[in-house]
């Protein structure tokens, strides 16, 4: 069954999503499909969305079969230059009733001023512990609280449990402040810009919309593009996703949240409801037969005996129910929570709880069902007990006195003969249910005499994918069924969390002290390197040359040290190194020093002071120490004071980094080896400690001053 | 009764207008009434029919389409009633089918109330036969006749639907001085645009105050109390619990209503019924503004507590609440329905009524035959 045909309280997924998107003042959509493409073509064309006066244009895309992920679709978008203006993405399991212009308009503002916003994604406010949030696979994310602009999205999974989250370091710098949010629905619904296909192309290994796009559009630092969020007040949007959500989906929409589009008024599927007391909706045009009903509405005395009841007499409608046209409700059975298609029959005392049952089942007597969903054409024999979590698939005959697990699956079993048929695209599948054919020996259930069924075990079919990291996890995906409170899951337990969280933070920590070391010692000896390195070197130091001789701009120059960073994967403090070291070795010595030499250095570090900054990260501290251990081992060695100074009143580094630094303990160069390099390092921190001491006297002076303001003694404080 | 197909122009536009009703584009009673109107004369004026049995047809059909999409706006069928009176009426006029058919007035008197009281079937019967005037029906010959014939005269009486219909907050309003005294103080509830212009009407007249209730979950009463204040009528903003407490001191209550109905009973703005209820406790009368065209020839079947129409339970819990969200129900109701006992009188554009004598109205208003669309 195609997901996006599957009917949500009797009408398909797909013709939510198009009111949805019709309430929201859309007139044109593309439906990009791939699977089964032919079906939702002739589905659209039968739809009441092609009539004339549907106020919405559908055109149906066909993608190539190499489409496996929103990613691809959104670069065969791109190839076939399919929008040309900025446009609305959705997915064909949305259920929402936002008003949509408001948004669009807050982002073609937004585009206005800043040409970078490319996106706006419309996020829900909710609950944690909301039925409609998925639990498993939810994110992480960080906005600034004035522009709601999204700094950092981190995708959370329930297993293996997220426990970590880590914020960039330098959004904090220029965001004073910042919301880390955790309670958000992602409604699926982004306003795209123009761009947004073609950094897909860009990209070619984006697959996910969040996981892979936003996340990497935002940690990215070539690409300079802004994602935005709108926080919904009003209104209710979110996905079908997984049966999790299409159970709490279809509660939503029984309990009216998608006002106007609830069974009662502007049904998506054109059934029209009645809708009463404690939220249940029964079908008007084909009256839905209830035995000796209490309500006025229809009643129904059986035809054999003609009599008062013996004992359970009256069916019992509880609330939140909606029950198909012409289904019959016999007598004593009990419906609470469910959705009924129609053409049901569902017989004397059965109950159903908290159920989903597709068009022309039938459920025998005396059967329970308990939060399932029950496919197209069932039948379910008498005394068959269905508990909670179970999906039975189309066509299936159960029963009678079966009795299933939770969380079974059930397909039709294969009639003999058929195999070879097959053609190669389902090949694939074929060896799936041989293998389940063949294991169905070890499973044992009770499935009744008359059972055509085909029972899917439990948990990952193949056993290695059981680790499989990620949201694909088997475990994860649990959270996403009907049913399922992942109680038993170990996630919870308080020893497993504070011990790993301990392994995992102090093995965080020493990896991030490690690369520091690494890249700080790489300086002195970067004789040290392989190829890949050597590589960089010389194309930072060729790029860094033309730059100078060419006159480049700071901003093209960035760039290009950028990508190539990018490139060859090194960290930012190699760039600053070469950087640094480049712009050390442009200073042309003058022989006697003096005033000339003095004007050398301001003439070349005002040019290109500013590209140590500009390179993706700053770090004034770590400047000056690259600058003395490159000052150290150079024949500028006379020079470091001047540069420093220099760059000091470029404002590169401020008089607090002089500071820190210069308490550091490498800045002392205690660790190196005695030689000329250690003297060398040793008489540059003089040279600061000097400055330093000019600083002190400056500041004493400005003290004794009273006009002074506030500013500077609060910096001192600190 | 077989109609013509209405041509594809007008249907789109009716197929547009049902959507949008569909979808709660339009909403209120004035306003979708308004819409049902335009689209019916768009209809009227390509529709093509020899007869007046097809016009009716057409008409008829347009309105179960747009009733359809949205049965819970009583005023599209009423308008759609009322532009099939007056069709009958000009029809007759202009065949001379003088027949009984007094012009709807507003004074009652009880010889007209047994001659307009009874079904008007005869005349119906008689049509047939009668019809032979200055207009000739099937005309082989030009079928088109009857139509060019008619339609500069239902023009016309569509036109004084539409003027009606935008004038009928003046009218209502017209009378409003009549109705307040001097420092009475007038308790109403939610914003009804007739209301408002009711009292702003009074206040050039009268010196009055006004309490008006916030009226959860819409809070609608804050944009009322704000439009009365500025107007200079002294207001009062209150929360919905001190209705009762207040009730004591008010002198009227005076409420606008969604849709009347014909047994006198209203669907009107949620926490009207606990006004109502709390000034029968205090013997305060209560007075509804309605306009005509919210007169419905219905009956409140079903949902006694609460009345028609349910809105999202947003209103009244936060989605964000996710613990309750599972384990309770929220019945949000846009209207409530009042009793006729609790109503003392209506104040329509066509003279003031008790709830009593509204079915008399509708029998003026609206053919028996079209009750059922």
């Amino acid at each position: 069954m195609l997901q996006c045909l599957l009917p949500v309280c009797n009408a398909s997924l797909l013709d939510w999503t198009f009111e949805s998107l019709a309430l929201a003042g859309v007139q044109e959509v593309f439906v990009v499909c791939r699977s089964h493409a032919e079906q939702i073509k002739t589905v659209i064309k039968g739809s009441k969305w092609s009539k004339p006066g549907s106020g919405m244009k559908i055109v149906p895309i066909v993608t190539a079969k190499e489409t496996f992920s929103p990613g691809d679709a959104m670069r065969d978008i791109y190839t076939r230059g399919l929008v040309t203006k900025d446009f609305i993405l959705v997915m064909g399991d949305l259920v929402s009733n936002i008003r949509l212009d408001e948004v669009v308009r807050v982002h073609k503002e937004r585009r206005k001023q800043n040409k970078d916003a490319i996106m706006t994604i419309v996020v829900k406010e909710c609950g944690v512990g909301h039925r409609t949030r998925p639990t498993g696979d939810s994110a992480v994310w960080f906005l600034d609280s004035k522009t709601s602009e999204c700094l950092h999205y981190q995708p959370v999974t329930l297993y293996p449990p997220t426990r970590i989250v880590k914020l960039p370091r330098e959004l904090q710098e220029n965001h004073p402040e910042i919301d880390m949010r955790f309670d958000f629905i992602d409604c699926g619904i982004d306003i795209c810009s123009v761009e947004v296909p073609s950094l897909f192309q860009d990209n070619f290994d984006y697959l996910d919309l969040r996981r892979d796009f936003v996340h990497g559009v935002l940690t990215s630092d070539l690409l300079m593009k802004n994602i935005y969020c709108y926080v919904a007040k009003e209104g209710y949007a979110a996905r079908v996703k997984d049966t999790k959500s299409y159970d709490s989906v279809s509660k939503d929409i029984l309990s009216r949240w998608t006002f106007p589009m609830v069974p009662d008024n502007n049904h998506p599927g054109g059934h029209s409801y009645e809708h009463l007391r404690g939220n249940k909706y029964f079908a008007k045009n084909h009256p839905v037969i209830l035995a000796r009903y209490l309500s006025l509405i229809c009643c129904y005395i059986c035809p054999i005996t003609n009599k008062m009841p013996k004992k359970k007499s009256t069916c019992n409608v509880g609330t939140n129910t909606l029950i198909g046209s012409s289904t019959q409700i016999l007598d004593g059975a009990e419906v609470h929570s469910s959705v009924i298609g129609q053409n049901c029959v569902i017989g004397p005392g059965a109950v159903i709880r908290e159920s989903y049952i597709f068009d022309n089942t039938c459920i025998g007597s005396d059967c329970v069902i308990e939060q399932s969903i029950i496919g197209f054409d069932v039948t379910v024999k008498d005394n068959s007990h269905i508990s909670k979590g179970c999906l039975i698939a189309d066509l299936v005959t159960i029963g009678p006195n079966a009795k299933l697990e939770p969380f079974d699956r059930l397909s039709v079993r294969r009639e003999a003969g058929v195999t070879g048929e097959s053609d190669n695209k389902e090949e694939e599948e074929d060896s799936d249910i041989e293998e389940i054919e063949a294991r169905q020996g070890s499973i044992k259930r009770n499935m009744g005499s008359d059972s055509n069924a085909l029972i899917w075990p439990d948990g990952p079919l193949n056993e290695e994918e059981e680790e499989d990291e990620g949201p694909e996890n088997f475990k994860n995906l649990r959270s996403l069924r009907i049913g399922d409170d992942v109680s038993d899951l170990d996630i919870f337990d308080d020893d497993s969390i504070t011990s790993e969280s301990e392994n995992e933070s102090s093995s965080e920590e020493d990896s991030e002290l490690d690369t520091d070391q690494v890249s700080l010692t790489g300086g002195s000896e970067s004789s040290v390197g392989d190829a890949a390195e050597s590589e960089f070197q010389s194309e930072v130091k060729q790029s860094l040359e033309r730059a100078f001789a060419e006159g480049h701009s700071l901003d093209n120059a960035a760039v290009e040290l950028k990508t190539l960073r990018m490139a060859s994967n090194v960290s930012l403090t190699r760039v600053r190194e070469a950087v640094i070291s480049a712009i050390v070795e442009r200073i042309q010595l003058v022989e006697g020093g003096g005033l000339p030499q003095r004007q050398e250095i301001t003439k070349v570090i005002n040019r290109w002071g500013e590209l140590i900054d500009r390179i993706g990260g700053i770090d004034p501290v770590e400047t000056i120490t690259l600058l003395q251990v490159h000052c150290a081992t150079s024949e500028r060695m006379p020079i470091f004071g001047q540069i420093l100074a220099a760059l000091y009143q470029i404002d590169v580094v401020d008089e607090d980094d002089i500071r820190t630094w210069h308490k550091l303990p490498e800045s002392r160069a205690e660790d190196e080896k005695p030689g000329t390099t250690r003297e060398n390092m040793k008489k540059c921190w003089i040279i600061v400690s000097h400055m330093i001491q000019q600083f002190n006297a400056q500041e004493s002076e400005s003290e004794e001053d009273d006009d002074t303001g506030g500013e500077e003694d609060e910096e001192e404080d600190e | 009764m077989s109609p013509d197909p209405p041509s594809i122009p007008s249907l789109r536009s009716v197929e547009v207008l049902a959507s949008r009703l569909r979808r709660r584009q339009v909403v209120g009673s004035r306003d979708t009434a308004l819409e049902t109107l335009l689209v019916l004369r768009q209809v009227i004026t390509r529709a093509k029919f020899s007869n007046i049995d097809q016009l009716v047809g057409i008409i008829r059909a347009v309105g179960r389409r747009l009733v359809e999409a949205q049965p819970k706006e009583h005023s599209i069928g009423n308008i759609v009633r009322k532009v099939l009176h007056h069709i009958r009426e000009e029809y007759y006029a202009a065949t001379g089918t003088t027949a009984s058919l007094a012009h709807p007035s507003g004074e009652f008197s009880i010889a007209k109330f047994l001659s307009q009281g009874q079904p008007r079937k005869h005349v119906l019967v008689q049509k047939s036969s009668e019809i032979r005037g200055t207009l000739r029906e099937d005309d082989p010959d030009d079928p088109d006749s009857f139509a060019k014939g008619l339609k500069p005269v239902l023009m016309e009486a569509l036109q004084d639907v539409l003027d009606e219909l935008e004038t009928v907050y003046d009218n209502i309003a017209k009378n409003a001085k009549d109705h307040v005294h001097s420092d009475e103080i007038i308790l109403t509830l939610g914003h009804s645009k007739t209301v408002e212009a009711f009292l702003k009407s009074a206040a050039h007249y009268r010196n009055f105050t006004a309490i008006v209730p916030e009226t959860a979950p819409s809070y609608s009463g804050r944009d009322m109390a704000k439009s009365l204040s500025s107007s200079g009528i002294s207001t009062f903003l209150v929360p919905d619990s001190s209705i009762y407490a207040l009730m004591s001191r008010v002198n009227k209550v005076i409420l606008g209503a969604h849709a009347v109905l014909a047994n006198g009973g209203m669907f009107a703005i949620t926490g009207s019924l606990m006004a109502a209820t709390a000034a029968r406790a205090h013997s305060t009368p209560v007075v509804v503004c309605t306009g005509q065209f919210k007169l419905t020839p219905l009956w409140n079947l079903y949902h006694e507590y609460g009345a028609l129409d349910f809105g999202n339970p947003n209103d009244v819990l936060g989605f964000q609440e996710a613990d309750l969200v599972d384990k309770v129900d929220v019945v949000n109701p846009y209207y409530d329905y009042v009793r006729p006992e609790l109503i003392d009188a209506f104040i329509t554009n066509d003279g003031d009524h008790p709830p009593s004598s509204i079915y008399r109205l509708l029998k003026e208003t609206y053919d028996d035959e079209d009750n059922e669309l």
